[in-house]
């Protein structure tokens, strides 16, 4: 320190390399910082993630390895070998479609409610309770289950014959459900496994982000007459809009590559999925095709790159759509800012102030002091406003 | 202040770097305190290791290190075949040496046996020991190496609750039992009419699952699915001919999955099923989920004549870097004596015939299944086992898929059979 603000004293010129010097850790290091995880995503994900493009697109066996290009086969009568023949394989096949159903829906059964509850459990922890730390920690306590371990107890509970809710209608004299032979009801239950273990664990991340709302907005808006529910739609849940998405788009990628629970829920070692596919996600048979149909002479491992690939894009795209969406719903209360109104506001406030320049009166008081004078069809609408103009 | 924010970036830098390099300097490890270390990879129970309430075993390890004191012996145990077969494929396709000794599976078999140039040639090594002729053809490559070791064997006899046979009034003796479903010339037809008139009186199940009747129907069946040229055949008259029969026996089945918990909780239900298609290795899910309960008995009888299912082999890959010493220990563990251990400790059958003409083997009496002489009747059911299925190609694909074709019939009941039969013929064409 002392060394440089003398050389800087005496010889100005000397230190402009040291500067210099300066200037780039300034500007490098931060970059240097970051680069051990960059460096260690390449190995690690990018370029297995380049290689899966490469197996998707290759005849490739797990044991026998890489054998050219893919073929479709007879599926799509096509015996040609090219990059594309695992893709169309993949999109030749029924159980494919079904597989997609079942991510979507499950997704859907899972997320819109562990959503919704996560945001009201944020919100009453976020009142002034008793023990607050116990409360909390509380709803955090099914996140800390393993998911093989929430899995197995669930299975139990949706067993067909011996189950615990079974056996509960049974004894209520109501008919059972059909848990795994039903596919509505199978996704319903592997939604309540996953929002046993996620709900808690989102409702924290949405408290965390709500005591993070400064106290002056959420005054002033209780001194504008907002009632809590008010409060909650309109101040709450637009600030809240980043932890949002990225809590939403976080549950997107979880639900839509949904394994352990569905694969627990299965509870038997035959037929993944059930005997129908009611309940066979996108991850599972992904992990079919490439883990467990090894056959020699089938490119087990290029069809489920394949299948990975569809998953990837798929989830960018919802994960895309989900974000418009968010950002859409979490704009603030009803009025949304779109070009016609925010052009119709222009306009007025342009007559009012010509109207001001005009007549020497500011149009808005005039407004609220004499709103009957003014105004003939009701105050403070902006049609009245403009027709008045017009009129004149 | 600065050099050190280079030195803490450069640090981490080279962490970075030497973390991700670390997986690829494994050291030799074939070596251990002068010792040769080999090391093997099995699944469930084998019985090799040493005895534990849950594991029965024959503390094998012990005495082969005690007879060979330069060696090691390390076993890995998977707790399901599934892993240990991706284990196993990961290891085999990356020519990694993970393991020097691999317990396959008999659906692994055809796989293995189509890349002969991965394992080792143990002929040379097994020639003191004896196996049942399918069995030496099982773990033989096509260009005649013998690439796989026999170890136990899954020959079919029908297990029955002799308590709910009472209630109905079909004679419980094991004999007479045998001689009801038919004896030696037992049939499917026989077994499913014994079926028909148990369900008629009692109103409960004959058998647990169609997919369990299937496991035993489609091993006496030389080509089923797929012919050994490759073509399949899987929606011929031979396939649905047994389904239609087997399909239409739905009211006697107690619409069960296979291996789920509602499966194990029936063994010892008041209105669990009365029989299930019984290889040995099924005695110790028997006495798993019956627990206290004495009921089941056991009778000498295989319908449709005899069946195999399961069992398994013992491989060496080339990667081995101890393959001399592996070949050796492999010799050892499926040679008579030491598959007669097994059996005594675990209820692996041997493949060997001279283990099985051994009295420790032959005499064995079983007190969870009402002592029945349980040695004598899987020899017996061994004897009559007279087709080895054709198991390659896709053998195994399609077959995932009748069974989830049986599972809608059967399980989830919500197709009729004709509906899932087509369903399965979709499935089928899907599958090339």
């Amino acid at each position: 320190m002392t060394e440089s603000h003398v050389s800087t004293h005496v010889k100005p010129g000397g230190s402009s390399l040291r500067s210099r010097l300066g200037i780039l850790e300034w500007k490098a290091s931060p970059y240097l910082y970051v680069a051990p995880f960059f460096i260690l995503f390449m190995f690690v994900g990018l370029v297995p993630l380049i290689y899966t493009v490469w197996v998707a697109m290759r005849q490739y066996n797990t044991l026998t390895g890489d054998a050219g290009w893919a073929v479709c086969g007879s599926v799509c009568h096509n015996a040609t070998p090219g990059w594309t023949g695992n893709f169309l394989w993949v999109l030749h096949q029924p159980s494919f479609y079904v597989a997609l159903r079942n991510s979507l829906s499950i997704f859907l059964i899972s997320t819109i409610p562990q959503m919704i509850l996560a945001l009201l459990l944020a919100w009453v922890l976020n009142a002034n309770l008793k023990a607050k730390t116990f409360w909390r920690m509380g709803v955090l306590l099914p996140y800390v289950v393993a998911p093989s371990a929430a899995g197995i107890i669930f299975s139990q509970i949706f067993s067909d014959k011996m189950g615990a809710i079974n056996v509960l209608l049974q004894t209520i004299g109501l008919p059972t459900i059909m848990w795994h032979g039903s596919a509505i009801w199978s996704h319903i239950a592997i939604a309540t496994i996953v929002n046993f273990r996620w709900t808690g664990y989102n409702a924290l991340i949405f408290l965390a982000a709500m005591q993070a709302i400064p106290n002056d907005v959420m005054e002033a808006a209780v001194v504008d007459g907002a009632g809590k529910a008010r409060t909650f739609f309109s101040v709450t849940l637009p600030l809240l809009r980043p932890t949002l998405i990225f809590v939403i788009i976080n549950s997107t990628i979880g639900g839509l590559q949904i394994f352990d629970e569905a694969q627990l829920f299965h509870n038997g070692t035959s037929g993944y999925g059930g005997p129908n596919q009611q309940y066979l996600t996108i991850s599972m048979y992904l992990w079919t095709l490439g883990f467990n149909n090894v056959t020699i002479g089938q490119p087990n491992m290029g069809r489920a790159a394949a299948v990975a690939w569809f998953l990837f894009v798929i989830i960018v795209v919802i994960a895309l759509l989900n974000y418009w969406l968010t950002k859409r719903l979490t704009n603030g209360s009803g009025a949304r800012n779109t070009r016609q109104t925010a052009k119709t506001a222009k306009a007025v406030r342009f007559r009012e102030y010509e109207q001001a320049v005009n007549t020497g009166v500011v149009a808005r008081l005039g407004r609220s002091g004499h709103d009957v004078q003014v105004n003939s069809d009701g105050p403070g609408s902006i049609g009245s406003l403009i027709r008045h103009d017009e009129e004149r | 202040m600065k050099g050190s924010f280079k030195a803490i970036a450069a640090t981490f830098v080279v962490l970075g770097l030497v973390s991700m390099g670390g997986c690829g300097g494994s050291a030799d490890a074939a070596k251990q305190n002068g010792k040769t270390v080999i090391k093997i990879q099995t699944f469930n129970n084998f019985g090799y290791g040493k005895s534990t309430s849950e594991k029965p075993g024959a503390n094998l390890w012990a005495q082969y290190e005690k007879e060979h004191p330069n060696i090691k012996v390390e076993e890995t145990v998977a707790a399901s075949s599934d892993d240990a077969r991706s284990t196993f494929n990961t290891a085999i396709s990356s020519n990694s040496g993970a393991y020097d000794i691999y317990a396959a599976d008999i659906a692994w078999m055809p796989s293995i046996t189509a890349m002969p140039n991965k394992f080792i040639d143990l002929s040379s090594y097994i020639k003191n020991n004896d196996w049942m002729d399918w069995k030496v053809q099982g773990g033989k490559a096509a260009d005649g190496k013998t690439i796989g070791a026999g170890n136990d064997i899954g020959p079919t006899a029908v297990c029955y609750r002799s308590d709910l046979f009472a209630k109905a009034g079909i004679p419980t003796d094991r004999e007479q039992v045998k001689d009801l479903l038919g004896g030696d010339s037992a049939t499917w037809d026989q077994y499913f009419k014994v079926g028909a008139e148990y369900h008629q009186k009692t109103g409960k199940p004959w058998y647990d699952a169609m997919g369990g009747i299937w496991g035993a129907m489609k091993t006496q069946i030389k080509e089923s699915y797929v012919k050994q040229d490759g073509t399949i055949i899987a929606t011929n008259s031979t396939i649905k001919n047994l389904y239609d029969q087997l399909t239409a026996t739905t009211e006697m089945s107690a619409h069960l999955s296979q291996w789920s918990d509602d499966w194990n909780s029936q063994f010892k239900a008041d209105n669990g099923f009365a029989t299930i298609m019984c290889p040995a290795w099924l005695l110790n899910n028997i006495k798993g989920n019956s627990g206290d309960f004495k009921g089941w008995d056991i009778a000498d009888v295989t319908p449709g004549g005899g069946s195999n299912q399961g069992g398994s082999w013992l491989v060496v890959p080339e990667t081995s870097k101890v393959k001399d010493e592996a070949a050796k220990l492999v010799a050892w563990l499926t040679a008579p004596e030491q598959q007669v251990s097994t059996f005594k400790a675990a209820s692996n059958f041997p493949s060997s015939p001279t283990a099985q003409k051994n009295p420790t083997v032959s005499g064995k009496l079983d007190p969870s299944m009402n002592n029945a002489p349980v040695g004598k009747i899987f020899t017996d059911r061994a004897k009559a086992v007279k087709i080895v299925p054709y198991t390659g190609s896709q053998y195994y694909d399609i077959d995932a898929k009748l069974g989830d074709a049986l599972g809608r019939v059967d399980v989830t009941k919500e197709q009729n059979p004709d509906a899932s039969w087509k369903r399965f013929e979709q499935d089928v064409k899907a599958l090339s």
